[in-house]
């Protein structure tokens, strides 16, 4: 298993080897990760897996053209023949005056610590994860009646060590921790039977939510639903609870990301500069909070992380870009690269001043959607539509739970008509948001 | 010997696997066994009409389990060096408790097994072959509308290795082909954008498209991508439901399939937990999950815990008849295992999972359903979709949908998301056509973080009632 130097070591090795075999520019990146996950059922550890994994990403350049390898063998013999190989297989790639290295820079910006590793936690025994998720399954069971089975309970946590070098001088290596602890029960009123989750994630184990205040959430999300009733085909305004709130923003992220609006598959195509949200709609990536789980010094082709404002009193300023799409749609990256594609550092849409049940209280009538199910696909038309389920919402109180209803609208509908933002923002993942309210959707049930 | 899978002293020997299963059954357990895994893809893309990207992927490690009860113990190795092999063995062995259980003897040899696709192609197609096919699909597309404005394409070509040993002594060994060609193009007509995607292939190589052309699966998408642009929003509201032939079958792989994977029904999660024998659906409604049909996406000559994949009898005219059974879930219920057992790469523990899963023909013809249907939703295929198991609830994105009003397919309607109930919706079946078969072979199944290939089939069948979910309050 290699260590940090030992990594950067061979990462600068396999660039020259690529080099000798005729690439022009190269790029290679190695990840090792100890990891550990463990699952309870009841009163019996179920799942006790551990591991270390290495893996070697590479993309090589030869006169514009590009090639990518990913490769588990790590084995310096089948790295440089796998090299070798993808040197060649360029030669059926079309010459793209984009493709390339970010342009050699002055090194990482500030070296101010971002404390992405925690040693406490690289450190923990086995004992303590597994008697977290055995607690985790005694709380949810012993919190309601209706409860006696689940999906299990969870903990994992991996130790990571990142490294890249490329043929422009780049060379940085990166520790990190991550943990999460999760549980989904499961309750049965005797005729139907609920499901629901809860988790929490973080790189150090300070910034877990506690074990009791993950089980008390999940059992609430398990039975709050029973007697849940299909509401009428309405529109009215909705709420998104934070968890729901972040999938949208994910949406909005993918058809802001450089590939999607080079191609024409988005909504935003030319639309910098327009007042496309509400005054309320701030949105920015940020790869450098402080312990955040999507902060990194470097992104995956070493370009150094900062903060990007996408949207800005609801006027749309930036897309999420890489070197390439940025060079393609002539603007600069903004640090979003994973070494082949796109994905946000931390994304998130800035918080309000109220809670989430003061933005309910002053919801006259409408409905807070907790959870959805299905996925959009469609960036280019920017229709979004879930399967959905939730609160009815009369008088500014949770009327009566509601499920089988869909909600609908366009993105670009929905950030124009946000006109409340709550404060319960967490950074609990590398997409994040507070509740929100958009004033008018579609709810489709009977 | 094991040959093809060459660890850093050599070889891989079936000696070496009698060793790594004696440590890791050491603390005692029922049942261990290992599975090496060797993987090598090529793919190509092309975006803008020209070759974007060309790029390897290889997957090489091993990953060792250990069965006790209920529980499994679990670790891999990327490094085949039998130091780290031993030591994968001896971490997955902490889950079980047994003092002084001594080393247990295993002695594996090879059973055989009856390929389902060929086993002697080890290499991959020069890549110029490759590089025409995404040409040909990139101008196909094209030439089929001024509307189309871009389109992109991929081709991966997948070969993976696997050999699995158990301390029951078998030893088997596939290599399972995989070609996946996809093409999404996407038009705009004035303001409005249109996006469509169609993908084919399967347990097969690049020879495939010599019937199956990249032409015919480029206009597919780019028909699909112009209706969507032409369409308008879809109503919202509760009406009649007709499920297109083929790619419908994803509402069964959603609505029935994942509550009947054993798992969920050995832990009592699922709403078809202990319910064996009774009627669960409209006695016109029979499933099957096979994995045994050649060339699809979903076969395998063994699963991934060297059971072989087998024609499973899901569902027979309404009475649910069986559950997918991998091995642990199998032997705590008491029964065998279905050849269910399927695991994303060595990295993570097999699960029972689908492979082909299909509803076959019925007594119904298309045009009368379409004749019969007053007021409804024609879903010629979905998007992909997502089910709850507890309680059944469904969403499904439709990829290509029409209204039908009056016996007629009227307007082609945007972006159609219906919403249901899996067991309700399987009691509102009232025809099923005689058009049945399995749909274009591009389908991926995830679950657990586990993202496998599938096959999914369905004749036209109709539903009484549907939640659509549009836009458009009528």
């Amino acid at each position: 298993m290699l260590d940090e130097s030992a990594a950067l070591e061979f990462a600068n090795s396999s660039v020259k080897s690529a080099l000798r075999s005729g690439a022009t520019q190269c790029e290679v990146g190695i990840s090792i990760s100890k990891r550990f996950a463990c699952e309870a059922r009841a009163a019996t550890v179920t799942k006790l897996e551990q591991s270390t994994g290495e893996s070697l990403h590479a993309r090589v350049f030869v006169d514009g053209r590009k090639a990518t390898l990913s490769t588990t063998d790590l084995r310096k013999s089948s790295v440089d023949a796998l090299l070798k190989g993808l040197v060649e297989a360029a030669q059926f790639v079309a010459r793209d005056q984009f493709a390339g290295l970010p342009e050699a820079h002055d090194g990482l910006r500030d070296g101010v610590p971002l404390n992405l590793f925690s040693d406490e936690l690289a450190a923990r025994k086995a004992e303590p994860k597994l008697e977290e998720a055995l607690e985790l399954e005694r709380r949810v069971r012993s919190a309601d009646a209706r409860i006696h089975n689940s999906n299990g309970s969870h903990f994992s946590d991996a130790s990571t060590i990142t490294v890249l070098a490329n043929s422009n001088d780049f060379a940085g290596a990166y520790r990190s921790t991550r943990a999460a602890r999760s549980c989904s029960p499961v309750a049965d009123d005797g005729s139907t039977k609920r499901t629901g989750s809860y988790g929490t994630a973080g790189r150090h184990l300070s910034s877990l939510e506690p074990v009791a205040d993950v089980a008390k959430k999940a059992v609430q999300r398990t039975v709050e639903l029973f007697g849940a009733k299909k509401p009428h085909t309405m529109r009215v305004p909705v709420i998104f609870e934070r968890d729901v709130a972040s999938g949208v923003l994910a949406d909005i992220f993918t058809a802001l990301s450089g590939s999607n609006i080079s191609n024409g598959n988005s909504w935003a195509v030319d639309r910098i500069g327009e007042r496309i949200g509400s005054s309320v709609a701030n949105m920015c990536d940020d790869g450098r909070l402080d312990g955040a789980l999507g902060s990194s010094p470097f992104d995956g082709e070493g370009v150094p992380t900062g903060r990007t404002v996408v949207f800005e009193n609801g006027v749309l300023r930036s897309y999420l870009l890489d070197t390439y799409y940025a060079r393609k749609l002539s603007m600069k990256t903004t640090g979003n690269s994973t070494g082949g594609g796109i994905a946000p550092n931390t994304f998130y849409l800035a918080p309000g001043a109220c809670s989430l049940e003061e933005l309910i209280a002053s919801t006259p009538r409408g409905v807070l959607v907790t959870d959805t199910i299905g996925f959009a696909t469609e960036y280019a038309t920017g229709t979004y539509s879930r399967g959905a389920h939730g609160f009815y919402i009369e008088g500014g109180e949770r009327a009566y739970p509601i499920d089988e209803f869909t909600i609908a609208s366009t993105f670009a509908e929905m950030l124009a008509s946000i006109d409340a933002v709550a404060s319960d923002l967490v950074f609990d993942s590398s997409i994040a948001s507070p509740s929100f309210r958009v004033a008018e959707m579609t709810v489709s049930g009977n | 010997m094991i040959s093809g899978f060459e660890s850093a002293n050599g070889m891989l020997d079936s000696r070496l696997f009698d060793r790594l299963l004696g440590l890791a059954l050491a603390r005692g357990g029922d049942y261990a066994d290992i599975f090496c895994e060797r993987r090598h893809s090529s793919s190509f893309r092309l975006q803008d009409g020209r070759i974007h990207e060309g790029g390897v992927t290889l997957t090489r490690g091993v990953g060792i389990r250990v069965l006790v009860g209920e529980s499994a113990g679990y670790a891999y190795s990327d490094d085949l060096s039998e130091t780290a092999l031993a030591h994968a063995a001896e971490t997955a062995s902490l889950i079980a408790h047994e003092v002084n259980s001594g080393i247990r003897s295993v002695r594996v040899s090879n059973r055989s097994v009856s390929p389902l696709y060929d086993q002697s192609r080890a290499e991959h197609a020069p890549a110029s072959a490759y590089v025409d096919l995404l040409s040909r699909a990139d101008i196909a597309a094209r030439r089929f509308d001024p509307r189309i404005v871009a389109v992109n394409a991929s081709i991966t070509d997948d070969l993976q290795d696997v050999w699995i040993a158990g301390s029951d002594g078998r030893l088997v060994q596939d290599h399972r082909p995989l070609i996946t060609l996809g093409v999404q193009a996407i038009s705009k007509d004035g303001n409005e954008r249109g996006s469509g995607y169609v993908g084919d292939g399967g347990r097969s190589s690049i020879d495939f498209f010599q019937t199956r052309t990249p032409e015919s699966i480029a206009v597919e998408a780019a028909r699909i991508s112009v209706v969507n642009a032409e369409a308008i929003p879809a109503p919202a509201g509760e009406m009649e439901m007709i499920v297109g032939c083929g790619g419908g079958g994803v509402l069964l792989h959603e609505a029935v399939g994942h509550g009947l994977e054993s798992d969920f029904n050995r832990q009592g999660v699922s709403l078809y937990s202990g319910r064996i024998g009774e009627r669960v659906a409209s006695e016109l409604v029979t499933i099957y999950d096979d994995g045994n049909l050649p060339d699809e996406r979903g076969s395998l000559s063994v699963d991934d815990e060297g059971t072989a994949g087998q024609h499973n009898i899901l569902v027979e005219n309404g009475i649910l008849r069986g559950y997918m059974q991998d091995r642990l879930n199998a032997s705590l219920m008491g029964v065998s295992s279905t050849g269910s057992g399927r695991r994303q790469s060595f990295r993570v523990l097999p699960q029972p999972r689908m492979s082909n899963t299909y509803m076959p023909s019925g007594q119904s013809s298309h045009d009368e359903i379409i004749a019969g249907t007053k007021r409804g939703l024609y879903a010629k295929s979905f998007a992909g979709g997502q089910v709850e198991i507890s309680k059944g609830d469904f969403v499904f994105m439709v990829a290509e949908g029409y209204l039908v009003e009056d016996g007629k397919i009227t307007a082609p309607l945007k972006n159609a998301t219906i919403v249901g109930n899996g067991p309700h919706v399987m009691t509102q079946v009232t025809a099923v056509a005689g058009d049945g078969r399995l749909a274009n072979r591009h389908y991926t199944c995830g679950k657990g973080g586990q993202y496998v290939p599938v096959g999914v089939g369905m004749p036209t069948v109709k539903i009484a009632s549907i939640t659509v979910g549009g836009s458009n309050v009528g």
